[in-house]
């Protein structure tokens, strides 16, 4: 494959990541900032979420209604979210309308107006957004499994928490917006359609000027209790799981994501095999590769009716379990195949390889090409995924159940 | 792009949109027929058969048929709605031709009877999955309620009562009416070999019999009702109200489209504005869903419960507003550089493409380019978006909401 990365970085440290899309005619770009739920200070969970929103209402020489009217007639997809380390902004457009985009994003992160007025707006529909999370039982058995899970503050609620929410200040939330848009550690990701040399251009005159320090990392305290229930009178019991396995920089790895495709990546796979096609006791299930900088782990999902929760409880265990005892070679090939083949497709999409070429530097420093992935997939074998499963045996479990009925643990 | 055509002599058309410099594939077969395509004594028949279609045939198991998709790492699903059933794939290039004889070989499924009963449990299982997703039960129970006995208000799930009761033979039949090649398309986007598709079309679908398929197509504006139910777990108002509009066969659904993102677009809308960038409902949207010979406005909403009649006061405001002020330049201009950069954007991947190309056959039984899109999104004009709220003015709903006990 023929991707090149271009890469820059400026003198404040801000790193900026480019790689071209041949056959597209779109451009997608994301500003990683370290202001994630994890990075903030104590007491203020949910502040992430308040200026994500917040940002956006009037930036630059253009108040609230002039900068959304500007982005959507650019034709912006904005997509913005908030993780555990990082709140991430960017969109996706067409690639004729990149520079004037990130000209608004720039007024954006450098000069959002964060009025009095705007801010109840902004945390009052963070509020709903915790309110509406209720209503979404299977968001919310995994936003909660990975609270529990993580130790304490890195499985911090990314929608939020309701009372430190409501005691936020606009002084406060300002003030955390001041401290935690350090550009020096900020990474401008873009991929599809670009001129790089205009782009660095543009962000030298942009950000280069803007020189920040960075935060001091969180604490690391304890994990949660191992196992919660949250009674709630719906139709199932949705189960969320997860067990820790190795991080990104880990040399396990690639055989941490075989195991997991083995599991659950595709049809085929254990757990659809054991409890939905062997049992019928799902609609839905599966497992994920979920990875902080600092801790990862196996996450997995279920939702099944109340009689029919321990047992499926019992099935996917067993299955995680059993894994260390025999891969056969067939399921290898398809776990690579899958692996692989989902790799190239997301590289097809300028918004997922953006956010991808993003996720690498931050994770590992660097920025794995697609090729490299690929090899390190196919060298892979039966007997390393096998070795890593026996020397790292999945010893304990978070889950979390939301439904009308309690599982034995 | 390329496009071609070719038609088997027992009517199964296979289109495909030909881009070279892709690096993936994607393929699918449009089957015409859906929940509105069913009786009620067979309520759920097209979406449980959907699931039955990848339990094999006569020589392949349903282990067999899942590993065989995983072997080609290919990105597939199936979807059942009201009007049709679709199975699809992205895959590499090098693979396509093994994923388009998977597909062809389980169009022609084995309807095992032990399958069937126990796949009764992963319907159930997934009908109670949406009853816990309000936002998704809402619109489910609005549709009955807008189209009463029109078949559009059948439920593409069924009811648990309605599965457990259905036979294996009433789906057979059902398959065999619907599953005819003349009721369906194979579509291919993106990097394929044309000759090698249509090889193995004709080897695997040449044989297939024909039935004669009907559908009954009317038109309705909706009951005008208004229903509310409670769920003491909830903590959101669920809202939903469908409205009447053009057909997916009408010239004027380009502006239907372009009311709709003016209206309720998830940013920069009317509803964004009046209800969002307020924090009066946490989301508010308007959809245009053009349907075989009726069309639909969806307007979702979903609030703190107290916020209920201010939303809906909103709501009414800005319904009443349009049909006497109706909407400006600007708010046009917008809407069609929202849309005609989705556009784009969306189908410049194989994967995104392959939808709108097979379904523009389905519907319209002709081939349009990304360009007649764009040209025809760029020439609607403010008098006739204008028009259309006057044929069909939004204030004109049924609703359904979903609460908790008030």
């Amino acid at each position: 494959m023929a991707e090149k990365l271009n890469k820059h970085v400026l003198k404040n440290g801000m790193v900026i990541l480019a790689e071209p899309i041949e056959a597209v005619g779109s451009a997608a770009f994301n500003f990683m900032l370290p202001a994630g739920a994890s990075r903030l200070p104590d007491g203020c969970c949910g502040a992430a979420n308040i200026i994500e929103d917040w940002i956006f209402r009037g930036a630059g020489k253009r108040d609230n209604v002039q900068l959304s009217n500007a982005m959507d007639n650019l034709g912006l997809h904005r997509t913005s979210s908030v993780s555990s380390s990082q709140l991430n902004i960017g969109a996706v457009m067409e690639a004729d309308n990149l520079a004037d985009a990130l000209e608004l994003y720039g007024d954006v992160i450098n000069q959002p107006h964060l009025e009095d007025s705007q801010f109840a707006p902004a945390r009052q529909s963070c509020i709903e957004s915790i309110r509406g999370l209720e209503d979404d039982p299977r968001s919310k058995v995994m936003l909660k499994v990975r609270q529990q899970f993580y130790p304490s503050p890195l499985g911090r609620s990314t929608v939020g928490d309701m009372e430190e929410l409501k005691s936020l200040t606009p002084e406060k939330t300002r003030q955390i917006v001041k401290e935690h848009f350090d550009l020096s550690q900020a990474i401008l990701s873009i991929a599809g359609k670009y001129d790089f040399k205009k782009i660095v251009q543009q962000v030298e005159k942009l950000f280069a000027g803007r020189q920040t320090k960075p935060q001091p990392l969180p604490k690391q305290g304890a994990s949660g209790q191992k196992y919660t229930h949250i009674h709630n009178d719906g139709a199932q019991v949705h189960i969320g799981l997860m067990t820790k396995t190795v991080r990104p920089v880990d040399k396990d790895y690639y055989n941490a994501q075989l195991a997991v495709s083995v599991l659950s990546g595709g049809m085929s796979a254990r757990l659809f095999t054991e409890v939905r096609e062997k049992r019928g006791l799902c609609y839905a299930i599966g497992a994920n590769y979920h990875a902080l900088k600092e801790a990862a782990g196996i996450g997995c999902y279920a939702g099944t009716n109340p009689d029919s929760a321990q047992k499926t409880l019992d099935v996917i265990i067993t299955e995680f379990n059993r894994l260390k005892e025999g891969i056969s070679e067939e399921e290898m090939n398809r776990a690579k195949v899958g692996l692989k083949s989902s790799l190239i497709m997301s590289s097809e999409s300028s918004g997922s390889r953006a956010g991808g070429i993003g996720g690498d530097w931050y994770m590992l420093g660097k920025v794995r090409p697609i090729d490299e992935i690929k090899d390190q997939i196919e060298k892979t074998t039966t007997k390393s995924v096998l070795d890593f499963l026996n020397r790292n045996k999945f010893q304990e479990f978070t889950i979390v159940t939301i439904g009308p009925k309690k599982v034995n643990v | 792009m390329e496009f071609k055509k070719k038609t088997l002599p027992n009517g199964l058309t296979i289109i495909g949109e030909m881009n070279k410099s892709a690096k993936t594939a994607a393929i699918g077969f449009f089957v015409k027929t859906g929940s509105r395509d069913e009786t009620p004594q067979i309520s759920g028949v097209s979406h449980f058969l959907e699931h039955m279609m990848f339990k094999g045939t006569e020589k392949l198991s349903a282990f067999d048929v899942n590993n065989a998709f995983d072997r080609t790492g290919a990105s597939f699903n199936a979807g059942t709605g009201w009007e049709t059933t679709t199975y699809y794939a992205a895959i590499l290039p090098e693979y396509l031709g093994d994923i388009q004889n998977l597909w062809s070989d389980l169009m022609r499924p084995a309807l095992r009877e032990d399958d069937f009963n126990l796949e009764k449990n992963v319907i159930k299982e997934e009908i109670a999955m949406y009853k816990d997703m309000p936002d998704f039960d809402v619109l489910d129970r609005c549709q009955k309620l807008y189209f009463g006995d029109h078949p559009c208000g059948n439920s593409v799930l069924g009811t648990e009562q309605s599965i457990d009761d259905l036979k294996v033979q009433q789906m057979r039949d059902y398959f065999t009416m619907r599953y005819s090649p003349n009721n369906m398309t194979l579509a291919v986007v993106g990097n394929f070999d044309w000759q090698q598709v249509c090889d193995i079309a004709q080897a695997k679908c040449g044989q297939w019999q024909n039935q004669k398929v009907e559908r009954k197509v009317t038109d309705t504006r909706g009951s005008g009702k208004k229903e509310r139910i409670e769920k003491p777990n909830l903590h959101h108002e669920h809202i939903c109200l469908i409205s009447p509009a053009v057909s997916a066969e009408s010239r004027r659904r380009f502006a239907a489209s372009l009311l709709s993102t003016i209206v309720g677009d998830v940013v920069g809308s009317r509803f964004y504005w009046q209800l969002i960038d307020n924090a009066l409902a946490d989301s508010a949207s308007m959809q245009y869903g053009p349907m075989d010979g009726v069309g639909v406005f969806y307007s979702t909403f979903n609030c703190n419960p107290e916020q209920t009649g201010k939303v809906m006061d909103v709501v009414n405001r800005i319904f009443a507003d349009l049909k006497e002020k109706g909407i400006s330049t600007e708010e046009m201009q917008t809407a069609k550089n929202k849309i005609l950069s989705e556009l784009v954007i969306h189908n410049e991947i194989p994967k995104g493409r392959l939808h709108s190309f097979g379904g523009n056959w389905v519907y319209l039984g002709q081939y349009r380019s990304i360009e007649d899109e764009i040209r025809d999104i760029k020439s609607v004009t403010v008098d006739e978006i204008v028009s259309l709220i006057k044929d069909y003015s939004p204030q004109e709903y049924t609703q359904f909401s979903i609460g908790p006990a008030k």
